[in-house]
């Protein structure tokens, strides 16, 4: 683990380190004793952050990690500084682990950076930060925003009136995002972009706000949106849409479900189900028990969790409570429609069910199976997201599920 | 100081003002004056929008805002009644995602259910409100800090109610309310009726006339034998029933419930309530003001978010024109103009 800072710093993270020895755990001792596991979570209330902490519950729960882990949940609230003494609080009761949700991608470093120094072993999921020491586990570099965008050029045949959803105002994902789709959408003298809104990453909002816009502009052709985008086939459908246009979005079920119906299908609507997969977080968990246990050395710091990617005409509605045979959404009465759908993935987390995404409840007779040996992949620098002084590679932007078939 | 404060004023003080001059406009009573002064900005708003794009001024995009202003026009009316007996209440969010909640889990897709499942949570909802007018009247904690506080224990409990995941569906009847028929919206034809009962309670029945009684003087209403804690306790108890109504409504409206869906409706209420014509302080103001002036904000909103300028703009313009709506439609302001306007020494 790399240490940072002047002499004397070092010499004081010596010497904690040493008084911290007893509470330091090599893999030669992994087998004996029980992990102590702190989950911080900055705020929950919304389905995500529910969804996101109940698949860790549950893998912790998973044999043999239930005899292993000793898992508390800590939310910590809106406030960067709470998060941070919640951090300090988790290390001075001897944490072995901190699996957390960020609230910040800068103002958590200095609590990380000491927790490191401490020998506990910090892994980030969905949301990033900047602090090198920690390991952060996210989907946020995989590419949603240009693939998606340049998804949808291809269909309009580059030219077209697109409305661009964004998620919340000053967020370092929505503006990675935007700049992902922009710098498709600048390449294209043709597409035109008609209204540009912020759906709050919620159905709910993103459907009056896509409803207002539909209002003021009729003849949109296209709409590109964050997560949230099954409010905005409820706009269409409510506006009495007759000719639907193509939307692309993240993965909420009731989009999934949008996609996949007929009459709709049949009335034009069609597009791409990709984006912030919940099971993000029971991946971060997994690979952080294999470095726990020392079954596996990690050696990159910023670990990509890679993009779900579903056109229309491959949304397959589940017949069970698991992604099997290749179904990746959930029949209407089990979840509601803006149940984030990637709760799980056969390869990378198959313990998980759709009852672990509820209820934070293990999957009965699951045991936790290993990751595929050559998972982890880096993630490309970002500034401001998971790097501070580092420069974003010249290819950030470059598309890796779609190519472009029209030039511009 | 303004008229409201002054003795003597009596119980209804609506009918009294603005009728001495008898010319025009001015005839009419002065808060309904002020809601069609709204009105016509709306409308003046959609129409200069014109010209903005294919859809502006277009019939869908006044459908549209008014669909949308529906769930504050909703929520505003109790916030209305509270804020004329000089009160606030800032769990309307809180309420409204219960209500929303509700509506998902125990209606659920049935039709049938939603003739004791709508009953059974306006039920649920005041009597939590009324939790908050107790508090305020009997233990005197002030109501912004009894609602802040019932507003965060009411979003606790949803939050372990639901474990962050509500499970239900939306009533297809409900959704059926903002669906468009050969006849228009239904919802739109509820919200006129709604307005009309919400200003009829106010103006015309004992219960609203008391409201005003409370709201311009407390002491004098105690005097002279109104049952006040009784009166607060029911206002409070009607906000948290229309919150809760507004919640039942955005599910049939997005056919779904987030844990935070009421969020952005609080600002809301209060501005629309002020901006039209209630005074903070109490005792005056008219539903119809309230509904003007969530129509206004609406507008306004829909507009400044399809002109394609940055958010932090659009952000300052709306907070601008609250403001400046508000400066304008000062109470004082208005009975200054008012005065000019009449003969000295007859008001």
């Amino acid at each position: 683990m790399k240490m940072r800072g002047n002499g004397k710093g070092l010499l004081f993270a010596a010497a904690l380190a040493a008084c911290a020895g007893a509470a330091f755990h090599g893999p030669a001792e992994a087998q004996d004793k029980k992990f102590k596991i702190y989950l911080s979570m900055s705020y929950s209330g919304n389905g995500y952050q529910t969804e996101t902490s109940n698949l860790i519950k549950a893998l912790a729960a998973t044999p043999p990690y239930d005899k292993m882990v000793e898992l508390k949940t800590v939310i910590s609230g809106t406030d960067v500084q709470a998060q941070a003494s919640a951090y300090e609080s988790m290390i001075s009761a001897g944490a072995d682990a901190i699996i957390t949700f960020p609230i910040s991608a800068t103002g958590l470093n200095r609590a990380i950076h000491h927790a490191c120094e401490k020998h506990v072993l910090v892994y980030t999921y969905s949301a990033t930060v900047t602090e090198p020491c920690a390991r952060t586990v996210s989907y946020i570099t995989a590419g949603f925003a240009q693939n998606t965008a340049q998804w949808l050029v291809n269909t309009l045949n580059g030219k077209g009136k697109v409305f661009i959803d964004r998620g919340v105002p000053g967020n370092s994902v929505d503006k990675m995002n935007y700049d992902g789709a922009m710098s498709v959408f600048k390449k294209y003298p043709g597409i035109q972009i008609i209204a540009e809104y912020y759906g709050m990453w919620s159905s709910q909002a993103t459907q009056q706000e896509t409803a207002k816009a539909l209002a003021a502009h009729p003849d949109v052709d296209a709409v590109f949106g964050e997560n949230g985008e099954d409010g905005i086939v409820k706009a269409m459908l409510a506006a009495g849409m007759q000719k639907l246009v193509p939307v692309t979005g993240e993965n909420t079920n009731g989009f999934r479900l949008a996609l996949a119906n007929p009459d709709l299908r049949k009335r034009g609507l069609t597009g791409i189900s990709s984006g912030d997969p919940i099971n993000v977080s029971g991946y971060a968990f997994k690979l952080m028990m294999e470095e726990l246990t020392g079954k596996r050395k990690v050696s990159v710091h910023n670990i990509e969790y890679p993009l779900p990617w579903v056109p229309a005409d491959k949304v397959k509605v589940c017949a069970g409570d698991k992604f099997e045979d290749g179904c990746n959404a959930f029949p209407a009465d089990k979840v509601p429609d803006s149940f984030n759908t990637e709760v799980f993935d056969p390869v990378l987390t198959p313990e998980l069910s759709l009852t672990s995404a509820l209820n934070g409840t293990p999957t009965p007779g699951a045991t936790i199976q290993p990751l595929p040996g050559d998972i982890v992949r880096q993630a490309p620098d970002v500034p401001g997201i998971n790097c501070g002084k580092c420069e974003a590679p010249a290819d950030l932007f470059k598309l890796t599920k779609v190519q472009a078939t029209v030039q511009p | 100081m303004s008229a409201e404060t002054r003795p003597g004023t009596p119980v209804r003080p609506a009918d009294t003002r603005g009728s001495a001059s008898g010319r025009g406009l001015s005839r009419l009573d002065r808060d309904l004056r002020n809601a069609l002064v709204l009105f016509a900005v709306s409308i003046v708003l959609i129409f200069a929008s014109r010209g903005l794009g294919p859809g502006f001024g277009s019939l869908a995009q006044i459908k549209a805002i008014l669909l949308i202003s529906s769930f504050v026009m909703v929520v505003a009316f109790g916030q209305q009644m509270v804020v004329l007996i000089g009160g606030l209440d800032l769990s309307v969010a809180s309420m409204m995602t219960l209500g929303g909640i509700l509506a998902f889990n125990w209606i659920g897709d049935s039709s049938a259910a939603l003739v004791w499942g709508v009953p059974a949570i306006l039920l649920v909802t005041a009597a939590i409100g009324a939790c908050s007018g107790i508090g305020i009247s009997l233990l005197g904690v002030p109501p912004f800090i009894m609602t802040l506080a019932m507003g965060i224990m009411l979003y606790g409990a949803t939050l372990g109610f639901t474990q962050g995941t509500p499970t239900g569906a939306a009533s297809p009847m409900l959704s059926a309310l903002f669906a468009p028929t050969a006849i228009g919206v239904p919802m739109l034809y509820l919200m006129v009726l709604f307005t009309l009962a919400g200003w009829f309670v106010q103006t015309r029945t004992a219960f609203g006339r008391r409201l005003y009684a409370l709201g311009i003087n407390p002491t004098a209403a105690y005097v002279a034998g109104l049952p006040v804690r009784r009166l607060t306790i029911a206002t409070y108890a009607i906000s948290g029933a229309s919150a809760g109504l507004g919640g039942i409504l955005l599910v049939g409206y997005v056919s779904g419930v987030t844990l935070m869906m009421g969020q952005s409706y609080l600002l809301p209420s209060v501005a629309a309530v002020v901006i039209g014509g209630t005074s903070i302080v109490g005792g005056r103001g008219i539903y119809p003001g309230a509904v003007a002036g969530a129509i206004l904000l609406t507008t306004l909103s829909t507009i400044v978010s399809s002109l394609g300028i940055p958010e932090g703009w659009r952000t300052i313009i709306y907070g601008a024109v609250i403001f400046v709506a508000l400066v304008l439609l000062r109470d004082d302001l208005q009975h200054l103009l008012g005065r000019r306007r009449r003969k000295p020494g007859k008001d």
